[in-house]
């Protein structure tokens, strides 16, 4: 177990050091200059400024410097916001797409999984039925769409909540369903269809037979086997999250690190961008080995390490 | 039993929530104050940094420099109480106001002008405005590092005296005084704060009408306050400013509808459903939108019947109220309307410049100059590209533009739509055949736009000449640079052969519409510099 850490661990910096790597050139393949002023300047203005950040250097003495620096922890300063450091504005802005993803997960998890294991009990019913369609509309509508319907009729007519901004739990309601949509229908969807394979398997069978009661069969034994390959969406489910809340921070006025990172490319703004992509991939990466080690964790049949360990 | 306890639990939460966000909700507003939206963030409150509008609206309303531009562009003074000009225009002596105070205690002097305009115009801070102190004594040679900043033409004689000296007669100098990068700056303040100076609004000093609470970098909301210190507190009657950072346009309308927010600037679509409405406000920008083409890649534009024929094609009314749609008005010269008047008849110089044929609509005539044109290149066909951006506004006006262009005869047009970073780099390194460019003025003088057609400008991108042209800005910038009529005489005969030769091909002027609430009054609007001065807003 420590051996496999140890490597996944080791691919995982490989992983994020090549990310980086390919992410700053590809970016500095952009053509345009980080200054606001760009149209304004010209082209001897521009050289001026750029001595300053030392970005009339060649590109590989930029890129060592980058590295360097991001290895040291220091990632340098925003263009867009003059003088503040990128570690600030990540730090400052993450807590709130944490809260609102964080709240949209576990939501949309539990929903879906009651969902889900509701209507594979009734099977073939309205109940499935009615469950399979909302299941449907919450994959195919996108996040968006949903955002704005939820901020028209929630916020605007009935103003049940606030229509946009932050502060306070109330406004992190609208973003926290909106969010939600999508692993909601995923689970559900996940969690019917291997629950009818389970509620269909031989132990079930002889779980009835010595005549437990329904709700213990399915909450001892269908649900919670069921559950198991439901780990293995739960990565994906949550990388769905952290881009789909780009959109969402926008609609709803949040400020998090979504909506920063799409500007941050709009404008050139090196420092951030590459804050940012490391940040996501370094999730990303976190995320799947989680996912793996837990899922080694609660299914023995999985086997992390290879033969002869 | 357990679904029972379940759902309980489920009846609590959704209750609570409701309570919660009723709780939320119940915003008393407070008399005095205004909700306004910004579609941006702040990107800095550091006058030697700031580039974008919202960081310069906010210095505009919170700091305090020798005079506030009034309405139609009027010098009112502020922190200057008299103004001696000498040495024929190269010698400004200012008297600055006796008691103005910083919010860190200290009084603002001579001094602080100074020290923030050295500030500026050392490299070493890379200002991206550092360019508008060209004139001032040495700044040229300082940007080009070949001077130290701190020989810069400006000098504190005493406390309360500021003279300046300039390389040249500046005729736009007093209006340059009233944009937020020659105000003062508190040296204590920047010092102690080094290069976080500005980077939040506790790391900032304030000495203008109100003051900067709750900013913290890169946050979404603030607010500006009255500014009990500010020397002229008694003519500012609104209290509090309350900003909301708002990027989506839906969104921030909703807001608007709930009555969060007090003012909403519209975007195109929106505009067609509310243009009637009884709080709709329309300004028009000090931007103008034009088509310039390529006269060094593309010999064929150097043909002046090849572009009057592309420019005739083109029918401006159309063009902005079918396609465009959001308020933006035809352009009839490089110049926009409302941006300067002439010194002694107060005439709009778009107005008074007065070349209609620049901006006609007339297919016929451009079949027929097309035809004459081609045959003087030896051509059969032309055949080239428009570049804009790839927002939908410019998707929209190239593809206009091209459907305008093709039903002249054997004139092909194909279409690139980039980034606006793109367009701009592709634009100054001469790689596109016709391009739209939008330029806005930097101060309420025509020469912010004339300027740039001068041969050898470097954002000159079509690289047009004329000798008389050049003569002419010449002439506006030193021969008659003290004589306002000469010089306004000057800049019209300029624009004048610059729109006959069809140089540029004029489109349209941006205009921004907003929604706002009718017992906000007394915003003072300018549409080059600082746009909104809320130093005199009553709410009612």
């Amino acid at each position: 177990m420590v051996k496999y850490l140890a490597r996944r661990i080791f691919y995982l910096i490989l992983t994020m050091f090549l990310i980086a790597s390919v992410t700053f050139f590809l970016m500095k393949l952009m053509p345009g200059t980080p200054l606001n002023n760009q149209a304004k300047l010209t082209a001897s203005q521009i050289h001026t400024i750029y001595q300053q950040y030392g970005l009339d250097k060649p590109l590989w003495q930029q890129y060592v410097t980058y590295i360097v620096n991001a290895v040291q922890g220091n990632f340098g300063t925003s263009f867009q916001f003059s003088n503040q450091a990128v570690s600030y504005l990540i730090g400052s802005r993450i807590g709130p797409s944490a809260i609102i993803g964080a709240q949209g997960m576990i939501l949309g998890v539990i929903l879906g999984i009651c969902t889900g294991s509701l209507s594979a009990i009734r099977k073939n019913t309205w109940v499935d039925g009615t469950a399979n369609i909302i299941s449907i509309l919450g994959l195919s509508i996108p996040s968006f769409v949903f955002a704005i319907l939820l901020q028209y009729y929630f916020g605007l007519k009935l103003q049940l909540f606030p229509v946009a901004g932050w502060g306070g739990f109330a406004s992190t309601i609208l973003p926290t369903i909106a969010l939600a949509a999508s692993p909601f229908a995923t689970t559900s969807r996940f969690v019917r269809t291997e629950m009818v394979d389970v509620m269909g398997s031989d132990y079930i069978e002889l779980a009835r037979a010595k005549g437990l009661s329904r709700f213990g069969i399915v909450f001892h034994h269908a649900l919670r086997n069921s559950l198991i390959p439901l780990v293995t969406v739960i990565g994906p489910l949550a990388v769905g999250i952290m881009t789909g809340s780009m959109v969402v921070e926008n609609i709803f006025s949040i400020p998090g690190i979504g909506e920063q990172f799409v500007k941050s490319i709009l404008v050139n703004d090196y420092p951030t961008i590459m804050g940012v992509t490391l940040l996501y991939s370094g999730l990303l990466c976190l995320v799947l080995l989680i996912t793996d080690i837990v899922y080694g964790i609660i299914d023995p049949r999985i086997r992390l390490s290879g033969k002869g360990e | 039993m357990k679904f029972k306890t379940v759902g309980k639990l489920g009846a609590v939460a959704l209750a609570s929530t409701f309570i919660l966000a009723a709780c939320g909700s119940n915003n008393s507003a407070k008399k005095n104050s205004v909700n306004f939206r910004e579609s941006a963030e702040i990107a800095t409150m550091d006058q030697s940094k700031v580039t974008d509008v919202v960081g310069l609206t906010q210095l505009g309303n919170t700091e305090e420099g020798l005079y506030r531009i009034g309405k139609d562009n009027k010098i009112e003074n502020a922190l200057a109480t008299d103004t001696k000009v000498s040495d024929g225009g190269k010698e400004y002596t200012f008297n600055i106001r006796k008691g103005a105070k910083w919010s860190n205690g200290e009084t603002v002097t001579a001094k602080d002008f100074v020290f923030g305009w050295q500030r500026t115009v050392n490299p070493k801070t890379a200002s991206q405005y550092a360019y508008l102190f060209s004139g001032i004594k040495n700044a040229d040679k300082i940007a080009a590092n070949k001077a130290n900043y701190k020989t810069l033409g400006v000098k504190a004689d005493g406390d309360n005296k500021l003279v300046v000296t300039l390389d040249r007669p500046v005729p736009y100098f007093k209006l340059l005084m009233g944009f937020p990068i020659f105000f003062p700056q508190n040296e204590k303040a920047v010092d102690k704060y080094g290069s976080s100076y500005g980077t939040t609004s506790a790391k900032t000093v304030y000495n203008g009408p109100f003051k900067q609470e709750g900013w913290k970098g890169s946050n979404l909301s603030w607010k500006l306050v009255k500014n009990p210190d500010f020397w002229n507190k008694s003519s500012v009657k609104t209290d509090t400013i309350n900003y909301q950072v708002v990027k989506d346009a839906g969104t921030a309308l909703n807001m608007y509808n709930s009555k969060k927010l007090d003012q909403n600037t519209l975007t195109g679509d929106q505009v067609k459903q509310y243009k009637n409405d009884k709080n709709f406000v329309k300004y028009l920008n000090s931007s103008t939108f034009y088509l310039e083409f390529n006269e060094k890649k593309d010999k064929y534009f150097k043909n002046q019947k090849i572009r009057q024929a592309l420019s005739l094609a083109i029918n401006r009314d159309q063009f902005t109220k079918k396609v465009l749609a959001d308020g933006s008005e035809p352009a009839t010269g490089l110049t926009s309307a409302g941006l300067a008047k002439d010194p002694k008849t107060g005439t709009d110089f778009a107005k008074e410049v007065n070349v209609p044929e620049a901006s006609k609509y007339d297919l016929a005539q451009a079949k027929k100059l097309m035809a004459e044109g081609l045959k003087e290149e030896g051509m059969k066909s032309l055949n080239f590209q428009l570049m804009s951006d790839d927002t939908t506004g410019a998707k929209q006006s190239t593809e206009y533009i091209q459907s305008a262009w093709e039903k002249i005869p054997n004139v092909k047009v194909s279409l690139s739509n980039i980034p606006f970073k793109n367009r701009l780099a592709n634009s100054q390194n001469g790689k596109f055949d016709a391009v739209i460019t939008a330029w806005g003025a930097d101060f309420s003088d025509p020469i912010s736009f004339l300027q740039l057609f001068t041969t050898g400008n470097s954002l000159n991108n079509g690289k047009w000449k004329s000798a008389e042209f050049d003569q002419l800005i010449k002439d506006a910038g030193d021969k008659d640079a003290n004589n306002p009529e000469k010089r306004w005489n000057d800049m019209l005969k300029a624009e004048r052969i610059l729109l006959k030769e069809q140089a540029i091909s004029p489109l349209y002027q941006q205009a921004q519409s907003m929604l706002r609430n009718q017992n906000i009054k007394g915003i003072v609007y300018n549409s080059a510099g600082l746009n909104f001065d809320y130093s005199h807003m009553t709410v009612k």
